[in-house]
């Protein structure tokens, strides 16, 4: 398990942010190679997110589901998970997002398996660390 | 051996003009080390007595770039990776600028010609030195190092920067003498 904590900014209200954020439509896309496959219900969607490394790449598909929401505290609770396309590798992740004034924080426990995993946890935490700060700041473009 | 004085031209045919690259980066080991060959170039090679009056020039199409093989990665590299990194050398590194090689000074070595001059890459413009070394059998070869950084190239990089062409290359000339 690998646990990762980022706070973010948008600049915007907060009511906004977590419109955005309950979104899936819009929020699964800020996730560079993110695409929502199928909204399953309002709270749900079939996704997958291709991972590209130069040339290779990787795609996990599966689910996305908002699982706690809280809108007096404008908290969420999100749980991904995903298996590699072609492989036997698997991307789960819990999404915790607390917003505050013009932005929040966002704590991620994932666990990845696989291929992706082979690399050794220090590789795990490093491209996990990159796709999430990339994720914050295309959070502030929604 | 000394090579014969003479005007040589060079090219694909007489020839093979190479480029290696490493990686770097924590996701190094997902990478490939490439072997990427230039497939259109022109070198002008003039040889004086003694080495004296000698001078080497060289040109290279930036969009002649072409994966060879590559080792060391997560996978191997199919002919669809091969013209992707083709792609993005194109697109997001060189930009098909300029490669131009020319000698301020060449002197004779053992074995060849020790060669000082300018290597224009992308339209910046920093001094280099090599051997090229002869063979009995006419064959030339020689090689340079160098940071892409020297010359204000960005070394790609990919899977948010922790995947990365590794800042030196190498790159190798490996050609046949022509025959007057």
């Amino acid at each position: 398990m690998v646990e990762l904590d980022h706070s973010f900014s948008t600049g915007k209200p907060t009511d906004y942010n977590w419109d955005a954020i309950l979104d899936l439509d819009r929020l699964i896309p800020c996730v560079q190679g993110g695409k929502v496959v199928e909204r399953t219900s309002p709270t749900a969607a079939k996704a997958e997110i291709k991972v590209k490394m130069g040339a290779m790449s990787m795609t996990f598909a599966g689910t996305v589901e908002v699982v706690e929401q809280d809108d007096a505290a404008h908290r969420a609770l999100l749980k991904v998970k995903s298996r590699e396309v072609g492989g036997q590798g698997h991307a789960n992740a819990d999404v915790a997002i607390d917003l505050n004034d013009g932005g929040g924080t966002i704590h991620t426990a994932a666990q990845i398996t696989g291929k992706a995993a082979s690399m050794g946890e220090g590789v795990v935490v490093s491209v996990l660390d990159g796709l999430i700060k990339d994720f914050t700041q295309r959070l502030g473009q929604i | 051996m000394a090579i014969p004085p003479g005007s040589y031209t060079l090219g694909p045919a007489d020839g093979t003009l190479t480029v290696r690259t490493g990686k770097a980066g924590a996701a190094a080991k997902a990478g490939h080390n490439l072997v990427i060959e230039v497939t259109r170039w022109e070198a002008a090679l003039e040889v004086g007595a003694g080495g004296g009056g000698s001078s080497v020039a060289l040109t290279a199409d930036a969009r002649s770039l072409a994966v060879r093989s590559g080792s060391g990665g997560m996978g191997s590299l199919g002919d669809e990776e091969k013209a992707s990194i083709a792609q993005s050398i194109d697109d997001d590194v060189l930009k098909g600028g300029t490669i131009a090689f020319r000698s301020s000074a060449v002197v004779e070595a053992p074995g060849g010609l020790r060669v000082q001059g300018d290597l224009d890459l992308l339209g910046a413009t920093r001094p280099v030195a090599f051997d090229l070394d002869a063979g009995d059998d006419g064959r030339l070869t020689g090689s340079i190092r160098f940071k892409q950084s020297d010359w204000g190239i960005k070394p790609f990089s990919a899977l948010f920067g922790t995947l990365k062409v590794a800042d030196e290359v190498e790159v190798d000339v490996d050609a046949k003498l022509p025959v007057e």
